[in-house]
């Protein structure tokens, strides 16, 4: 590097300077950008801007940590120190900082589960309702994904229960059709008996696990 | 077995189902809100943001000076950024039942904000949010940063 330096500076200016006064006589603009600016970043715990909850976040480098467990709760962190103790951030300056990043953020998904009859791909009476609210959830977003799982409980085999929370998912797929989404729109899959929503030992009858979870995002 | 089963069923499924991912593997989600100057580095190649566009593993979004761009991942997870900022989705994988999580996201410069999703739920540690100077450890919910803030 010193070399190369040299060697640049050597063609414009007296070579024999050089080795001893490289940093004076090298141009002056181009400071090294992190240590100019002594670069930080803040980080700040916010409340869930649909939920309104507040959670908790760590936040670590090789020289300390320091746990934000309030809204607007802040620490700056530089890679040279450890994050400074948390400040409290104003209403204001949160706003101010990121209001407007919050506005970009995109909707918030929502989950649906419709529940079928025993041993069947027919919805019951109250989840057949929900369709209408699932397409117009789908219906309010510019890009829509929606995916429907199906599972069942543990009543027959594991293998026949992939494809029963299959012809439920394809079920639903066929009602959200008709209620006027595209095919192509909705995915489907099938998690059988895998992930039960309320675990049962094999072998029983449990109507909360026969459903198709939709997630529309 | 049986979860390997269900698995093989699911991703023949999905794979059916997303035709236009089947040439690599399935987005780790879509750009869903996009304004100004905004774009996307896919494979080495930047292309303007557009609204529905997919986001992989490795990606990375980023913005000039008026841009903003929203994603939402298969998790849930959603992350937005303002003017004169990018993110890297470093790492994203949500397979519950092969019990494959995690999701790492690199906070390069400017304003973001992270709203948790699954991945955060399930398993909390499998998150990792990272900016130039520090790491950020997640329990649930909404963390804005600001990087290069000063």
């Amino acid at each position: 590097m010193i070399r190369r330096g040299c060697a640049v500076l050597g063609m414009a200016v007296l070579t024999a300077a050089c080795a001893s006064t490289r940093a004076a006589r090298e141009p002056q603009p181009q400071p090294e950008p992190a240590k100019a600016r002594q670069s930080q970043d803040l980080v700040a715990l916010l409340r869930d801007p649909g939920t309104g909850a507040v959670g908790r976040a760590v936040v670590s480098n090789a020289h300390g940590q320091v746990e934000l467990t309030q809204a607007r709760e802040s620490t700056r962190v530089g890679a040279d120190a450890a994050p400074t103790p948390p400040v409290l951030l104003t209403e204001e300056e949160a706003e101010r900082l990121f209001g407007d990043v919050l506005e970009t953020l995109p909707p918030a998904p929502r989950h649906f589960t419709l529940y079928f009859k025993f041993e069947s791909e027919e919805l019951t009476d109250e989840s057949r309702r929900l369709v209408e609210d699932v397409v117009r959830e789908v219906k309010n977003r510019p890009v829509p994904d929606v995916i429907a799982i199906g599972h069942t409980d543990t009543t027959g085999g594991a293998r026949s229960n992939v494809q029963l929370g299959l012809r439920r998912a394809n079920a639903v797929r066929t009602l959200l059709v008709g209620a006027g989404l595209s095919a192509s729109a909705v995915a489907v899959a099938s998690h059988g008996e895998a992930e039960l929503l309320v675990g049962t030992a094999d072998g029983v009858y449990e109507p909360k696990n026969r459903r198709v979870e939709i997630t529309v995002r | 077995m049986r979860i390997y089963l269900s698995i093989a069923a699911g991703l023949v499924v999905l794979s059916l189902a997303i035709p236009a991912a089947a040439e690599t593997a399935t987005p780790a989600g879509r750009i869903k809100t996009v304004s100004g100057e905004a774009f996307i580095v896919h494979a080495g190649q930047t292309s303007p943001a557009t609204i529905g566009h997919e986001v992989f593993e490795s990606d990375r979004v980023r913005t000039g000076n008026d841009g903003r761009i929203g994603l939402t991942l298969q998790d849930d997870t959603r992350v937005a950024i303002g003017p004169r900022s990018e993110v890297a989705v470093d790492s994203f994988s949500y397979a519950p039942a092969e019990g494959s999580l995690g999701l790492a996201l690199k906070f390069v410069q400017g304003v973001a904000v992270y709203v948790s999703g699954k991945i955060a739920k399930l398993a909390p540690d499998a998150v990792r949010l990272e900016t130039p100077a520090a790491i950020v450890g997640v329990r649930g919910t909404t963390v804005a940063l600001n990087v290069g803030a000063d």
